[in-house]
């Protein structure tokens, strides 16, 4: 959250009309501007996601990002595939950053097909790598959503029930190509538990309004380049456990690394059983991770053990996912009139300027909006609770 | 919520009420209690339906002598359930809040056709059949005739209702269609006679504008309907032309030939009674040389709704005697038939007015007006004699004694233009006698006459004014209500010029213009690329949309537009169009995205809703108007400018504009809703033309969005698409566009509120 999200040059941006925002709202009703709204709605994201809800800790994502004949249009500098396939690798970050122990998938469409770019695997740097790539394609054609939703699907619905199974659309076209109805998949998408939700680049196209409206998804639309970067990070948070998802206990394996130096004798270069079905990458390696139930060799973790299904994680990962568990409870909101006491913030020490102000239940200590978002959305622990304790 | 409407207590149905509802009522009680008539505009969406039952029905409440019945009437069955619908969510408000049943009794009512529940008979397809089988089981006669010959068959239902029906009224309570059916069939009752009787004492009716406005059909239904009623024409902007419709005929070769056909079958049944029964031509002559004196002691006493086709002066009169008897009759019809044969045996066209028409005829077959005038009730009065059942196969020379009757007792207000063929197909003869009604007040007149309150309410009425004067009646309220709205969800943007400068416009002069085409071609396909899901298209005419799309055609841009969406066409033809619209449906459905090529003045225009994404924009191609070179148009124009002072150009203009905001208003139908509206016409910008569109429509339109090119048109959709589909909720709208009671009551919303209404 260092930089501010560029705006984009004033000659780049929208035509816009500066003095009609001027207009002085006499009755009250007309034009409440958007700004307005959207601080609200990001407000409410805050609250909404707060509370004692439990949110799922393992998820598996597979992202669809459209690549038709539309993503070439320029509204998006340079355009909107450029645009998108670098936001997402900043998404793909900040996504194993909260989430380590999740894994994600990327498919293209385009040309009424659905292509897989990579697999659903836990680490960034493939899919970084994969994004990169695709910055070449060339994009034709109109994309199918039934296509590439189904292939998430075959995926997906193999995924332990304890985990959360989604799917997160980069829609930039108004119109996708089906083979058949696409109703039919939303029944299969929603008894299969797998939540579907999107961003559309350019207006709302009502079959997306109702996949994730049946899904439980969500679905949104961007208004610039900034907005489209806050959309995608809100889908960094995992979406709450739905109460009807297994919760047992899981068995999980904490393999440690074992490096072995090509100078030992007794080492040997063996396969690691990731790349097993995979014809790509590397083939045989020294050292990795060792299943600590069976001694398969990994390359990378978190996985699923190939051999005998064991869940293998490191410890830190564990700890990252875990305040999720237990999210900080929403900040109270009250008018900055109201408000008695310290006139600045507690987390950046600025004047309080806003019409509100936030006070943590528990130390009563002030916040401005600014950090009670950085708060909530990074931190996940309030910084002065922390230091009252001993 | 209990409403205090300006001392009416007021039971609105819902916990959240719009600020222009309330004052949309504070206007209705004004004009309820001046008892005069009122003209009121609000836009489509915004509960106008349930503010006018709410209100009525308190007012009936609370002032039972004042206003014993409400007659609300509406265009299309759907429309007429959509009411019923909310009228009981009222009712049931009313039966919680007070705890104790209502008395109170409304039901709406429909043709033969949807009301009868004769296995046999509602089972035929067109309503004109269901009309004839069903009189041929239920006329008097016929039923007379059972009692001499078991064999002749009657309808069940109907001979329950006759011999139980009519001694028990309808319980009180709310009767849609199918609620009617389903106790007709229960009770064994005809449904449509039951609704038929009943609501002569039902407190609210809910029927078609036809049972009114059309003379033949509003004396039998509705000329026994109390004074004290209020009537409502609900979507009444293009009430005028309802009224010149029901009032004016077309004649035809066909329509000739049938006549004959129908006389020949006249004179062999009067052979054939005259051999068996001529005791009773006998009786009917006599009754004839009576006059119609019993009808005049009728209406003297108020009872009824006159008919402007039989005017006043008939009654008092006796039938004449060259038509008393049934054979001279028809020698004069006879002769009335072959003079009209050899007017339409014509190679020019003809214009004349009535008085004209009447000289003729009498120097070359010698037909007095007067035997004119009785045609019609001579006819009727004969076929009654005759006990003729199937009226349905009588209606050519219904159509022709209808005409002479017309033609004699209307010297103004009234044309006769005959063409001996199409503009179309000037080789192919075709000969139509038009005597068409220039004076749309004719036909509506008795109806102010006779009731206290007549509302004419349209989500597009604008300019208001010029209704009062085409109808000729005198409002005591004229209001036009805006829209208010938390976000602004409709965007009119009006194109003026294509991407290369060229003035777009459908006028005559550039319509063939191959830059216009192509500018018009290059809009639809840079919208198709912006827009999701459903564009709604309209062009002026059938004829221009065919050369349009032939040419986009040619130039292959229909190839690009149909890279982004599906197209869809209306046609002439009903099926097919409807056929078209479920696919189109489909199409947006399902994310495929559709457009649909209309024609301003057809089906689509003024039919079909396109709610959400069936419509999320709609472009007017070209200022609608009507096809000016028709003899009738100008005849009716001239009529306008000579007796009510209104300028054919502002007519014409008027007319155009109404269409267009009828055509853009399909996509926003509430306020959850929205739609980007294009007027794709430079002409739109001017004032004289914007003036005219609804006040809810034209406060959006800025400046900066006239005579638009099409890149700044795309610009501004895209951005306006975006800002629409963030998120949006009830709360968003409450206390700006949705009020609570408590919201309501302050001080500073009931001064805005004050400002909702614009009057004239």
């Amino acid at each position: 959250m260092d930089e501010e999200p560029e705006r984009a040059k004033r000659w780049e941006g929208e035509f816009e009309r500066t003095w009609e925002l001027l207009v002085e709202d006499e009755s009250g009703s007309l034009k409440p501007s958007v700004e307005d709204i959207l601080f609200k709605a990001k407000r409410k994201r805050v609250i909404e996601s707060q509370g004692q809800i439990r949110l799922g800790m393992m998820r598996h994502m597979y992202i669809v990002l459209d690549a038709s004949r539309t993503m070439e249009d320029q509204d998006l500098k340079p355009n909107r595939l450029t645009s998108t396939l670098k936001l997402l690798e900043f998404f793909v970050e900040e996504y194993f950053d909260q989430n380590p122990i999740s894994q994600l998938g990327i498919i293209a469409t385009k040309n009424k097909r659905a292509e897989k770019l990579t697999d659903l695997a836990g680490n960034p740097k493939k899919h970084i790598e994969a994004l990169k790539r695709a910055v070449d394609t060339t994009c034709s054609g109109e994309p199918s959503l039934y296509n590439s939703l189904s292939l998430a699907m075959q995926n997906l619905k193999h995924m332990p029930g304890h985990t959360s199974r989604e799917v997160l659309v980069i829609f930039s076209s108004l119109t996708t190509c089906d083979p058949a109805n696409i109703y039919d998949l939303i029944k299969t998408l929603k008894s299969t538990k797998i939540r579907v939700s999107i961003i559309g680049l350019s207006a709302e196209v009502r079959v997306c309004t109702v996949l994730a409206r049946e899904t439980g998804g969500t679905y949104h639309v961007i208004l610039d380049e900034s907005h489209f970067k806050e959309l995608l990070m809100y889908h960094v948070k995992p979406p709450p456990a739905s109460s009807s998802s297994e919760c047992s206990l899981i068995r999980m394996g904490f393999p440690q690394h074992t490096l072995v130096s090509i100078s030992d004798q007794d080492s040997k270069p063996s396969f690691s059983m990731a790349h097993l079905d995979s014809t790509v990458g590397p083939g045989l390696t020294l050292g990795g991770y060792y299943c600590p139930q069976c001694k398969a060799k990994y390359s990378e973790l978190p996985v699923e053990c190939k051999v005998c299904g064991l869940t293998l994680v490191s410890a830190p990962h564990l700890a990252r996912s875990f305040h999720h568990l237990f999210p900080l409870d929403a900040f109270k909101e009250i008018p900055l009139e109201e408000h008695q006491g310290e006139r600045f913030c507690e987390g950046c020490q600025g004047d309080l300027k806003e019409q509100n102000v936030y006070i943590c239940p528990s130390c009563e200590s002030v916040f401005c909006m600014e950090c009670d978002l950085f708060i909530h959305d990074t931190l996940h622990c309030c910084p002065s609770c922390v230091h009252s304790q001993p | 919520m209990k409403l205090n409407i300006d001392g009416l207590l007021v039971y609105f149905p819902y916990d959240y009420i719009y600020p222009e509802q309330y004052s949309y009522m504070l206007e209705l009680k004004r004009t309820l209690d001046a008892k005069g008539h009122g003209v009121l505009e609000m836009p489509s969406g915004t509960g106008k339906t349930i503010s006018l039952l709410s209100l009525i029905v308190a007012y009936q409440k609370a002032y039972p002598l004042d206003v014993t019945k409400l007659i609300y009437c509406s265009r299309t069955v759907p429309e007429i359930e959509k009411v019923v619908e909310e009228l009981k969510k009222l009712m049931e408000f009313y039966e919680k809040m007070t705890g104790e049943k209502q008395n109170f009794l409304a039901l709406a009512l429909s043709s033969r056709k949807n009301l009868c529940v004769h296995p046999e008979v509602s089972s035929l397809r067109f309503g004109k059949d269901v009309d004839g089988k069903c009189h041929s089981m239920t006329a008097s006669y016929i039923r007379s005739r059972k009692q001499q010959n078991p064999g002749v068959q009657l309808c069940r239902f109907y001979e329950e209702f006759e011999a139980l029906g009519r001694q028990v009224p309808l319980t009180a309570g709310i009767f849609n269609l199918d609620d009617l059916k389903a106790f007709g069939r229960q009770k064994g009752w005809c449904p449509y006679f039951l609704a038929r009787y009943s609501i002569l004492h039902a407190n609210i009716v809910i029927y078609s504008y036809h049972y009114l406005l059309d003379p033949k059909i509003a004396d039998l239904v509705s000329k026994e309907l109390a004074k004290k009623s209020v009537i409502v024409f609900d979507e009444a902007h293009n009430i005028d032309n309802v009224c010149i419709d029901s009032m004016s005929v077309n004649i035809t070769r066909r329509t000739l030939d049938r006549t004959q056909s129908n006389i020949e079958t006249l004179q062999s049944t009067i052979q054939k009674i005259k051999e068996t029964d001529a005791a009773k031509l006998r009786e009917e002559y006599s009754q004839l040389v009576q006059g119609l004196k019993e009808a005049n002691v009728a209406r003297e006493t108020d009872v009824y709704l006159s008919n402007p086709v039989l005017p006043d002066e008939i009654l008092q009169e006796a039938v004449p005697g060259s038509i008393r008897t049934a054979e001279h009759f028809v020698g004069f019809l006879k002769r009335l038939l072959e003079y009209l044969k050899s007017r339409l045996r014509i190679q020019h066209v003809v214009q004349e007015s009535p008085p004209q028409f009447l000289k003729d005829i009498y120097e070359k077959v010698c037909i007095d007006r007067k035997p004119l005038r009785f045609c019609s009730e001579r006819l009727r009065s004969l076929l009654r004699t005759l006990e003729i059942a199937d009226i349905a196969d009588f209606s050519a020379v219904t159509l022709i004694s209808n005409f002479a009757t017309l033609v004699s007792t209307y010297s103004k207000g009234f044309t006769i233009i005959i063409e001996p063929f199409e503009d179309k197909t000037p080789t192919i003869a075709n000969p139509v006698l038009h005597f068409s009604c220039m004076d749309s007040s004719i036909a509506i007149k008795p109806v102010f006459e006779r009731f206290q309150s007549v509302v004419i309410t349209s989500g597009t009425l604008s300019p208001l004014d010029i209704y009062p004067k085409i109808l000729d009646f005198h409002p005591v309220t004229m209001a036009s209500f805006t829209m208010t709205l938390a976000r602004t969800c409709l965007c009119p943007l009006i194109v003026g010029r294509g991407n290369d400068q060229v003035a777009i416009s459908s006028k005559f002069e550039t319509r063939e213009d191959i830059a216009v085409i192509r500018n018009y071609g290059n809009l639809l396909s840079e919208m198709s690329a912006i827009v999701p899901d459903g564009i709604v298209a309209f062009f002026t005419s059938y004829q221009y949309m065919e050369n349009i799309v032939a040419s986009w055609y040619e130039q292959g841009i229909l190839e690009n537009i149909q890279r982004n969406k599906l197209i869809f066409i209306e046609t002439q033809d009903a099926a097919e169009t409807s056929m078209a619209l479920e696919k189109y449906q489909e199409a947006c459905e399902n994310g495929r995205g559709a457009i649909l090529l209309s024609v301003a003045r057809g089906k689509v225009s003024e039919g079909i809703d396109f709610v959400h994404h069936f419509g999320r924009a709609v472009i007017m191609f070209g200022v609608p108007y009507v096809y000016t070179q028709s003899r009738i148009l100008k005849a009716r124009l001239e009529y306008l400018r000579d007796q009510f002072q209104i300028r054919e150009n502002d007519f014409l203009t008027f007319d155009a504009m109404r269409h267009a905001a009828q055509c853009v208003g399909r996509v926003i139908r509430g306020k959850t809703d929205y739609g980007l509206m294009i007027f794709a016409d430079k002409r739109y910008s001017r004032s004289d033309k914007r003036g005219k569109l609804p006040r809810w429509i034209q406060e959006h339109i800025s400046d900066g969005s006239l005579n638009l090119t099409i890149d700044e048109t795309v610009q501004l959709s895209k951005h306006f698409l975006r800002e629409m589909a963030q998120p949006f909720r009830k709360e968003d709208q409450l206390g700006l566009s949705l009020l609570t009671l408590e919201q309501l009551q302050s001080e500073e919303m009931l001064k805005k509120i004050t400002q909702i209404a614009h009057q004239v």
